[in-house]
């Protein structure tokens, strides 16, 4: 029974929601539920997006230092000999891992977190420390799917999530809002923009 | 109770997943590892490099160097001095991070030969420069002088590192 029937046979129950309404406050569901689940990596995946974008101007997963210093020429000699005497040359007490001539006269002296890279005829070293680029490097390390394995699933799963929530935001809402009012001119511009890059590209 | 459970297991998920990463027994594996390969030396393969052209090699070394902003290669030294080889690799599926530099790596892959003209080794000099700055040690060749060349390099598909 129809609640127009109900009513017209003296029933006392009101109108329920309409399959529309009902659908939609499904979607609504879904989509803050997706939302709150997403949120976390939504941030760590633009964070990351942002630093990246930006690679030809910076290290976003290392902070790399170099010093240049210049110390006493040195006679060439065996690798060991030259790596201990660019170590004690250049100030560095820790102990040497390994060490690499690349000619007679060059050297790169490996010790734990540093490089030193010698050339022993001009007397020139570039000391170079590395360390991780706090908080960016683990961005990055998910966001570029470093992790591989489990994180590919999981990833994928959240790229699932955010095509649902994408695709629920443009119809959860009706009226002057809603995609069919004013949305429609933001989805628009949101498909122009990336749009006219690609037509660039083929032009170009 | 329940938020006790719901918490160990979502720690227990957390490790288990974490020690599902490229981690082995007998060191740190990326790309797709090793495979029955037989391992060449560095100097034999630069002593006659065309023979080893287009077959899948592997070499083990000390890792002298690697590409800072995206780990899309590592040079290899070998077991003579003065020589080194880099082994490349697709962006973005395997990463060398930089603290590899030191350590001691097996790599696996295709061995490439590339011819270069002046200008390709000109960009090339100057791609080289603008990852390591303009800070090594003096006596780097200069762009100006760049001359049509060869190189070899190994198309990386797996490595471990000790």
């Amino acid at each position: 029974m129809t609640p127009a029937a109900r009513n017209e046979a003296g029933g006392a129950t009101t109108a329920g929601p309409s399959a529309g309404q009902k659908w939609r406050r499904l979607l609504r569901s879904f989509h803050r539920d997706i939302g709150y689940a997403v949120a976390a990596v939504t941030v760590a995946y633009a964070v990351s997006g942002i630093a990246v974008n930006h690679i030809t101007d910076w290290n976003p997963n290392y902070v790399i230092a170099k010093e240049r210093v210049t110390f006493a020429p040195l006679p060439p000699s065996d690798r060991d000999t030259m790596a201990a005497a660019v170590a004690e040359r250049v100030g560095i007490e820790a102990p040497i891992k390994d060490a690499f001539r690349q000619s007679p006269t060059k050297i790169t002296v490996f010790f734990e977190g540093t490089t030193v890279d010698a050339d022993i005829e001009t007397g020139v070293a570039i000391i170079e420390t590395s360390r991780d680029r706090p908080v960016f490097r683990d961005l990055n390390f998910l966001h570029l799917n470093h992790a591989k394995g489990w994180w590919t699933w999981i990833a994928d799963l959240y790229a699932a999530g955010l095509i649902v929530l994408a695709v629920s935001g443009l119809v959860m809402i009706r009226g002057r809002n809603g995609f069919g009012g004013r949305g429609k001119w933001f989805f628009a511009l949101g498909v122009a923009i990336p749009l006219a890059f690609v037509v660039l590209r083929y032009l170009g | 109770m329940r938020r006790r459970l719901s918490f160990a297991f979502v720690c227990t998920a957390v490790l288990l997943l974490a020690g599902s990463a490229g981690l082995a027994a007998d060191g740190q594996v990326f790309g797709k590892g090793l495979s029955g390969t037989e391992t060449v030396a560095l100097s034999a393969l630069m002593a006659a490099p065309d023979e080893y052209v287009g077959k899948t090699i592997r070499v083990e070394g000390l890792v002298v160097d690697v590409c800072e902003k995206r780990g899309c290669w590592m040079e290899l030294a070998g077991d003579q001095e003065f020589q080194s080889i880099k082994v490349k690799v697709d962006d973005g599926v395997i990463v060398f991070p930089v603290d590899l530099k030191g350590k001691r790596a097996v790599a696996e892959g295709e061995f490439t030969k590339i011819v270069l003209s002046a200008e390709q080794q000109k960009a090339r000099m100057e791609h080289e420069k603008q990852e390591h700055g303009n800070d090594h040690a003096a006596g780097e060749p200069c762009e100006k002088d760049a001359k049509p060349g060869v190189i070899y390099m190994i198309k990386g598909t797996g490595a471990i590192v000790r």
